[in-house]
């Protein structure tokens, strides 16, 4: 056993109302330089939609993740060892500008400096590659809320899985549906962009399992950002460095969550250690797709065990972890209640951010053409919903509906617990059962989404500052200027 | 004088610069070793420059490279007709391959407005420098036939003078404009590389052929690992300064003898007449010794025997001193028979020379470390540092025609008739050892 410690992350999709406040503050702190105008470390993304990067999800395209070849063996689906060195030269992988948007901004100098005239001045759009005017076709979040609209949701690949019917059935105008899945690096256990580079600059944090770029040793050969099935590491085009999100390290060892943790409206956002065992992640990533995210559990290790505690502290993993550990609330969504899954697993990366799927859309039905609440139940069944339990599985659990209709049904009966305990007008003793959840556990889950102070839903492990070697500055005074994590201004990109 | 520059001159600048530059680059902003890739901003024609420039541009490098390298192997092959034509054809395919490639590549840097964003000067100069360099290559191949093969005995040649520091551009002297140029621009390349983006060259990711999946960093360990080596650096900084002081003590004390030599050198040596004397009758007796000493080695490569002494001669209290065949010291004595005794002088203990006198118990002394030797023997004493006996040599005892009379091998009997006469007026000769019998 090999126990590492992972700082993970849930998002509570229920809770979030789409308002990117987290990805305006993230843009604020790490992306506001030149070359990493296009960048979304955090971004938000209207479900069924595209995505940003444009069908980010369509590895038949970029060829991200892992695949099993036939000796069970995981093996990245961009390169080998061998042509990786063909694809120094052009990587057919790549995603260029056109699959994100190119960067713009406005002539505000035009509104002064216009001669007088009939007309109001107006600022022109202007690219921020070029500096000339363009015609903006498309920005970060080009799709949001159009879930109806044909160019952006109904190109949404986890639609491909439905039958014709349903996919009509989702469309319907009037039924249109919709849920927010909000996205930052997962810090996977099994990472292909760390597998794939040539410099060997990506790596792992041992002590928290951050994944970060040594921007002094990549060397921009891109081949981590065709390798990432998430399309969540960016080149910088200024300075020719490849840049990610870095769970804002630099507030993680002050004792601050990162800043799209701190500024979240909806407060959807969690943050705890997770212990898991090193050896197993692998090993877990090679099962079929059904059976992946019970794998996942397998190799997240409980923390109140006194064997998994010996080994942690065996591997250098501190007591203050440990204990972050044991209070974490992600390990409880996980493992404890099991109602939150890693997004499209069978990417094989392990990905350590979870969401706890939307409720919402599921919980209508509709009836004659409106949107109805009644039926047999207070609440309408699964097999009803807006949004096809196939949808959401293509989502969270490479496709096992099973897995999907288990949680669904705990977070219903959270609901159904939370009526009979204040209205007290229905028996929710056998929907428990069914869901395979007890009283305690529904209170349990209801205070800690609905009414949890910061602390429960940050569980920081107190990462120590004069612990870390990747000494930033400090990014007020790195404004302006790129090259991530230097004291002094980079040579280029400036 | 300007062939010498650009021949020479500019070879060794160029390499210089190079190597420095590209040191230096690496020291102070290792951040901008790279090809400042675009791919990302213009994707559709980049396919068509980026391949086939460095499949072509690296398939020539390999060949010069080769010719280079092993020229030997090279024209043993080139000197086949078939090779030479296929290698030829496929050089100017190659280059046709780059040219295209860098066509792309230029165009597109100077039409797209997103590459002209990350284009700097340099690599105007450096993709235009290119384009000239393949085409005079090109050019080279076509009007100056089976450069293959005429290279390895005029470019390969040339360079390797440069290489070995013994620059001769008699090779290339001659060579016309054409293929000068291309030399000449080839190190103009070499000279501009570390201020340009062609130093992605040394940033070839090799290590990634070996190198695990995923890579893990623990800062915690890392710290205990730098705090060790800070400790050692400390440590050693410590005995740094000792063993520096120590080297400017000597350095200097050094100095002012050699400061001293110098006075005198430049001061010039007083003319001694008695002092010159001295050193060549120095030198004379020098000479005489490695004389004498060649003369009895001659001597012991030409004879079988050579006289030691007559019988008459010797005693049995004080022996006397003569060279064996080895060019060591021995002794000879005469034995209680009358008969001589032939014992190796050079102690077995750490070879000083054996004493001559006999003592009262038969012994002699070897005045170094106090060990006995029992002549008849051999034998040291008991508590004597030598532990091996001094050897007995074989002689023979001849008359004065050079008849031999009687013959001893040490250990065994003594051949021939003892008659009063005999050893009166015996000559005593040792035997030259065979390494058969031995």
């Amino acid at each position: 056993m090999d126990v590492r410690a992972q700082v993970s992350m849930i998002f509570h999709l229920d809770k979030c109302i789409g308002c990117h406040t987290c990805s305006v503050a993230c843009k604020n702190i790490w992306t506001d330089r030149p070359g990493a105008e296009y960048m979304w470390w955090n971004n938000v993304e209207t479900k069924p939609g595209t995505g940003f990067p444009t069908h980010w999800e369509d590895q038949e395209k970029f060829n991200g993740g892992w695949k099993l070849n036939d000796q069970k063996d995981l093996k990245l689906r961009s390169q080998n060892k061998a042509d990786a060195f063909l694809k120094l030269f052009y990587n057919p992988n790549q995603p260029t500008m056109e699959d994100y948007y190119e960067p713009w901004t406005y002539k505000y100098a035009d509104l002064f400096s216009a001669p007088a005239g009939n007309d109001q001045p107006i600022a022109i759009p202007i690219s921020q590659v070029t500096g000339e005017p363009i015609d903006i076709k498309s920005g970060p979040n080009w799709d949001d809320d159009l879930s109806g609209s044909p160019i952006y949701a109904e190109n949404d690949l986890n639609l491909d899985k439905l039958t014709e019917e349903e996919r009509n059935q989702l469309f319907e105008v009037e039924r249109l549906t919709m849920f927010y899945l909000p996205r930052i690096c997962n810090h996977c256990a099994n990472p292909s962009c760390v597998a794939s580079c040539p410099s060997g600059a990506i790596y792992k944090r041992g002590e928290d399992g951050i994944v970060l770029i040594n921007q002094e040793k990549c060397r921009g050969w891109r081949a981590c950002v065709a390798a990432c099935p998430y399309k969540k590491i960016y080149y910088n085009w200024k300075t020719g460095k490849s840049e990610k999100c870095i769970l804002c390290y630099p507030r993680l060892e002050t004792g601050q969550p990162p800043a799209c943790f701190h500024s979240c409206v909806g407060r959807i956002r969690y943050l705890g250690v997770l212990l898991y065992d090193a050896e197993r992640a692998v090993e877990a990533m090679k099962v079929s797709n059904p059976s992946l995210v019970e794998a996942q559990r397998t190799a997240i290790l409980d923390p109140n065990d006194p064997k998994v505690v010996e080994s942690a502290l065996k591997n250098g993993i501190s007591d203050e972890f440990i204990e972050s550990a044991q209070r974490s609330p992600v390990y409880k969504y996980v493992m404890e209640w099991k109602i939150a899954l890693p997004l499209h697993i069978e990417y094989r990366t392990m990905p350590m951010l979870f969401y706890v799927p939307p409720l919402l859309p599921v919980m209508g039905k509709s009836l004659n053409g409106t949107y109805e609440q009644t039926g047999e139940g207070f609440f309408t069944g699964l097999a009803e919903s807006r949004l096809p339990m196939k949808y959401l599985a293509s989502l969270f659990s490479a496709g096992n509906t099973t897995v999907i209709e288990d949680v669904m049904k705990k977070l219903m009966a959270v609901r159904y617990y939370k009526r009979q305990t204040s209205v007290n007008d229905m028996d929710v003793s056998q929907i428990l059962r069914e869901s395979k959840l007890t009283a305690e556990q529904a209170q349990a889950i209801y205070e800690l989404t609905a009414i949890p102070t910061v602390y429960e839903r940050y569980a920081l492990p107190p990462l120590q500052r004069e612990e870390a070697i990747e000494n930033t500055c400090s990014p007020q005074a790195c404004k302006g200027c790129s090259g991530l994590g230097f004291n002094e201004a980079p040579a280029r990109g400036c | 004088m300007t062939d010498a520059f650009l021949l020479i001159g500019l070879p060794y600048l160029a390499v210089f610069t190079c190597v420095v530059g590209c040191y230096y680059r690496w020291r102070t902003s290792r951040y901008s070793y790279s090809s400042l890739s675009s791919q990302f901003l213009e994707n559709k024609q980049l396919l068509w420059g980026s391949a086939p420039w460095h499949i072509g541009i690296i398939g020539i490098l390999l060949g010069h490279a080769v010719a280079f390298c092993l020229p030997e192997v090279w024209n043993s092959l080139m000197s086949q007709r078939v090779v030479l034509i296929i290698v030829e054809t496929i050089g100017i395919a190659l280059a046709i391959l780059s040219i295209a490639g860098l066509g792309v590549l230029i165009f597109r840097r100077l039409t797209s407005a997103r590459i002209q964003a990350v284009t700097s000067t340099m690599d105007i100069v450096v993709v235009s420098l290119l384009m000239i360099q393949i085409i005079l290559g090109l050019l080279t191949a076509l009007q100056y036939r089976w450069g293959a093969a005429w290279s390895t005995g005029t470019a390969t040649p040339y360079l390797w003078s440069l290489v070995t520091l013994r620059p001769d551009i008699s090779y290339v002297a001659d060579f016309p404009m054409l293929i000068k140029l291309h030399i000449v621009l080839a190190w103009v390349l070499v000279l501009i590389l570390p201020f340009t983006r062609l130093v992605h060259l040394l940033a070839v990711p090799l290590e990634y052929l070996f190198r695990a999946p995923q890579l893990v960093i623990w800062n915690t360990r890392r710290r205990q690992e730098n705090a060790i080596v800070a400790e050692i650096k400390t440590e050693s900084r410590r005995e740094f300064i000792k063993a520096a002081a120590g080297i400017t003590i000597a350095g200097g004390l050094i100095s002012i003898g050699a400061f001293d030599k110098l006075l005198n050198f430049f001061k010039g040596t007083p003319h001694d007449e008695t002092a010159e004397v001295d050193i060549l009758a120095k030198k004379l007796r020098r000479l005489q010794q490695t004389a004498e000493e060649r003369a009895l080695e001659l001597e012991r490569k030409k004879n079988e025997y050579i006289q030691i002494a007559t019988l008459s001669e010797l005693s049995p209290t004080k022996g006397k001193y003569f060279i064996d065949y080895a060019m060591n010291p021995g002794l000879v004595f005469k034995g209680d028979n009358g008969l001589p005794i032939l014992i190796s002088a050079k102690c077995t203990h750490l070879g000083c020379t054996v004493g001559s006198e006999v003592d009262g118990q038969g012994r002699i002394l070897c005045p170094c470390h106090v060990s006995y030797f029992d002549v008849k023997t051999g034998k040291p004493n008991d508590e004597a540092p030598a532990k091996l006996p001094l050897r007995h040599f074989s002689w023979v005892l001849m008359d004065e025609n050079g008849k031999i009379i009687l013959r001893q091998n040490p250990g065994k009997p003594v051949e021939g008739e003892i008659t009063p006469e005999v050893l009166a007026r015996g000559n005593i000769y040792i035997v030259k050892p065979h390494e058969e019998s031995a």
